[in-house]
């Protein structure tokens, strides 16, 4: 099937379901006035928006500002998650004790307790003696869990690759770390792109979970809004739309890039 | 050029097993000598050209290189590997580079060559292993035998000053076994220093200057090709080459 295909065949079942769901509503006499005119204002408006600010421009609304966050925290955790992940799956083969076993500790001590502890944990009590902005809390928080996660994939995408492709270029007088870095990683990351991208996905959707420290992405924004107009469904349909606009281009990103580099296959 | 003495070296298996691959393992090989290794599997072949340059590290004894105990705690290995080019069983090409990135890239991350210096040296070795034609497809893209020839002209790039085969032409289809022997007798002739285990007899007879057959980790028996072929004294040798004769 190709790429494009795909994506139709996606996007088809997608507005399937949201049809369905609209037929239920109207079909099953459920009483609810919808009010979607009050969407659009929510993403982009044109105004002023205080008597600091009064120039009439085209602003962004609420969950626009919310979005942009959201992708923001995402963009920034999920290059971190690799940085912290590459080292922690390199570590966590070392021939070191010490090292294999820090690394397997922190590994352990992140993919067991919850996220959302990591987060308070890390907002209050290391953001305030580092004097952290919510922003960045929250950043460290999910780059921090996903780096775990990113560690044992890369971990086990290393021992993917045949012990040959190691000795070869040992012997050819690299080192181990010119070896890791042109033979081996380039390899692994290849191969564990699929596992990658789950996890990326599912890191931004775990982002939503900073905003329990008022930092105010895509959720936050949501919820105030809601607080706000009582819209629940058109905000929160709304608000799942965008998460999705965030994860499906990655998904499809991805695809191309597995596509790209699957020319020496 | 090459001086082992009194190698020993045992691996533990994951059952805690001892298996003893080189017992008291003596030997030496001559500038531009091409000395050949037999013996039946599991004898000590791969471990002995493992420990020549630390793929594989022993447990006691010395080996010297052009001078060098490679096992002195104060040297550089990486330094002592760009002098020994290594060709494996399953050629352990780099399948995310292309034919001439395979045999540029140690070049210029070890040997510090700049990239048109490195592009010449390996189109002269792709010429030489007659290749040329094929310097940018990948190497899934090619022959069992191609594959390893790039692979010798990789480990030839190097410029190194030994050459070790391990069973070079043992995955190959019997009509590829030819093209990667030629260029190995090549090499021999222009006075490479080569340590090759083979079963190819044939290669043996052409251009080796002495035959090793080992078993259980020792050297049992060592002469010329001639005198394997015309009279193997163990009765070992004589076994181990009725099966592969
Ligand atoms: N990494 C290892 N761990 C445990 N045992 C090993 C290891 N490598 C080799 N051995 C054992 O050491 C012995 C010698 O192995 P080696 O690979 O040197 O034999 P070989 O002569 O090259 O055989 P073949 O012709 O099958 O390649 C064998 O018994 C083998 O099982
Ligand atoms: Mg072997």
């Amino acid at each position: 099937m190709t790429f494009n295909k795909r994506s139709l065949i996606t996007v088809g079942i997608l507005s399937i379901i949201t049809a369905s769901i609209y037929y239920f509503f109207t079909q099953k006499g459920i009483i609810y006035i919808w009010h979607w005119e009050k969407i659009p204002e929510m993403l982009f408006y044109y105004g002023s928006k205080s008597a600091d600010d009064p120039t009439p421009k085209f602003r962004m609304g609420v969950l626009m500002m919310g979005f942009v966050l959201t992708l923001k925290i995402s963009v920034f955790s999920i290059f971190f998650g690799i940085i912290i992940g590459t080292v922690v799956g390199i570590a966590r083969l070392s021939h070191e004790p010490v090292t294999r076993g820090l690394s397997l500790s922190y590994v352990e001590l992140i993919r067991n307790t919850p996220l959302l502890v990591q987060i308070y944990i890390i907002y209050f009590f290391v953001g305030s003696i580092l004097r952290l902005s919510a922003f960045a809390a929250g950043t460290a928080a999910l780059s921090i869990f996903a780096g775990a996660y990113v560690g044992e994939i890369v971990r086990a995408g290393i021992q993917s690759i045949h012990k040959g492709q190691m000795e070869a270029s040992r012997s050819l007088g690299m080192s181990y770390g010119r070896a890791m870095r042109h033979i081996i990683l380039p390899q692994a990351f290849k191969r564990i792109i699929p596992p990658l991208a789950g996890q990326f996905i599912s890191l931004i959707k775990d982002s939503s979970l900073v905003s329990v420290i008022a930092l105010a992405d895509l959720m936050f924004q949501a919820q105030q809004a809601f607080a706000r107009t009582y819209y629940a469904f058109e905000i929160y349909f709304t608000v799942a739309l965008l998460y999705l606009v965030m994860t499906f281009t990655l998904s499809m990103a991805t695809q191309y890039i597995e596509r790209r580099l699957a020319i020496s296959d | 050029m090459i001086e082992a003495r009194n190698v020993y070296k045992t691996f533990r298996t994951p059952d805690r097993k001892e298996v003893k691959a080189l017992v008291n393992f003596s030997t030496h090989v001559n500038k531009a000598e091409v000395v050949v290794i037999i013996g039946p599997s599991g004898s000590g072949k791969s471990t002995f050209l493992r420990c020549l340059n630390r793929l594989d590290e022993i447990d006691s004894g010395e080996i010297i290189i052009d001078g060098v105990n490679i096992y002195d705690k104060k040297i550089n290995i990486n330094k002592i590997r760009e002098e020994i080019g290594m060709v494996f069983q399953l050629f352990n090409l780099f399948p995310h580079k292309t034919v001439l990135e395979n045999v540029t890239l140690a070049q210029q991350v070890v040997r510090k060559r700049n990239k048109g210096e490195a592009f010449e040296v390996a189109r002269g070795l792709l010429h030489k292993v007659g290749i040329s034609e094929k310097e940018n497809v990948y190497p899934s893209q090619l022959s069992g035998g191609q594959q390893q020839r790039v692979a010798i002209a990789r480990a030839l790039a190097m410029h190194p000053k030994i050459m070790m085969f391990d069973e070079a032409t043992s995955a190959l289809d019997p009509e590829m076994i030819g093209e990667v022997l030629d260029v190995m007798k090549t090499l021999a002739r222009e006075g490479m220093t080569m340590v090759v285990v083979t079963h190819e007899m044939g290669f043996a007879r052409e251009v080796s200057d002495r035959v090793i057959f080992m078993d259980a980790g020792q050297i049992v028996e060592e002469g010329t090709a001639e005198h394997f072929f015309t009279n193997p004294v163990h009765k070992r040798t004589k076994l181990f080459l009725s099966q592969i004769l």
